[in-house]
């Protein structure tokens, strides 16, 4: 027993289902406007506010390396500066418990 | 907004949690370092821009002047245990109190003219301007606090004694 239908080689019959289901053209710009879809949805988001934007600010590495570094030296100099002042208050103090008499303070 | 808002209090933190790290240890190690308990007159060196030879004279001064301090420290002292047990077992300011709180007064009074005129005679061995500065300095600290007291005694601070 043959597969094969006998009308599905017929070149007329075949020409006419064809033409009866038409295939819709494509718009014109369709390729450039769907790699315009495809590149936008790579990016990275754009910063809907100033928070959003500070956040993206914060996480790319050279500006977070340069905030801890800038934090790390102002704590040094802040620390060595309050340090001095100590210092400062416990030499007066040592000068001032040599000098001044105890049944005086 | 709200994984913005995380990002942002972490970052907070660890900022914070730098720079406390970093001022803290930089404090104690110029404490650590800059801090001379030994030598009692290092503050005079640093603080009003002695030169050896100037530290050499104020230390021999300030060696003269303890032991006449020290004497004057057990002559106050003495003087403030007698009047305790002249206190003790009193309820009346009697005559024999009155007197000690007169001697220890003038004791104090005598005290601190000999500390004066130590200051005075340390401040001459000092450049004229760091000396009246070490003088000014010295007033304020010494004698300033006993002026506070009588200031805050006084009316002029708005407190009154009502009798």
């Amino acid at each position: 027993m043959s597969d094969k239908h006998p009308l599905t080689d017929d070149p007329e019959l075949s020409g006419l289902l064809r033409r009866s289901r038409p295939v819709a053209g494509l718009p014109p710009r369709f390729q450039a406007d769907v790699w315009r879809r495809i590149e936008a949805a790579e990016a990275p988001g754009r910063p809907d506010g100033w928070l959003d934007w500070l956040a993206n600010l914060v996480l790319r590495p050279r500006w977070a390396g340069g905030l801890a570094a800038g934090l790390l030296l102002a704590g040094v100099f802040a620390g060595t500066w309050q340090g001095r002042q100590v210092a400062r208050q416990e030499a007066q103090m040592n000068y001032l418990a040599a000098v001044v008499p105890s049944a005086d303070r | 907004m709200n994984r913005s808002f995380i990002i942002l209090i972490g970052a907070l933190a660890l900022g914070a949690v730098i720079f406390a790290g970093a001022f803290a240890a930089a404090r104690q190690a110029t404490v650590v370092c800059c801090t001379k308990p030994a030598d009692n007159l290092d503050w005079l060196r640093t603080e009003f821009h002695l030169s050896e030879a100037q530290m050499v004279r104020v230390r021999e001064l300030h060696e003269g002047y303890r032991p006449q301090c020290a004497a004057m420290c057990a002559k106050i002292a003495a003087k403030k245990s007698e009047l305790d047990a002249a206190l003790a077992g009193s309820t009346n300011v009697t005559a024999e109190i009155q007197a000690k709180m007169d001697e220890v007064a003038a004791l104090r009074a005598q005290c601190q003219t000999q500390m004066l005129q130590h200051f005075v005679r340390v401040s001459q061995t000092m450049p004229p301007d760091e000396g009246r500065r070490y003088l000014a300095r010295m007033k304020e600290l010494t004698l300033g606090s006993h002026e506070e007291m009588e200031q805050s005694m006084s009316g002029d601070s708005g407190h009154e004694h009502h009798h």
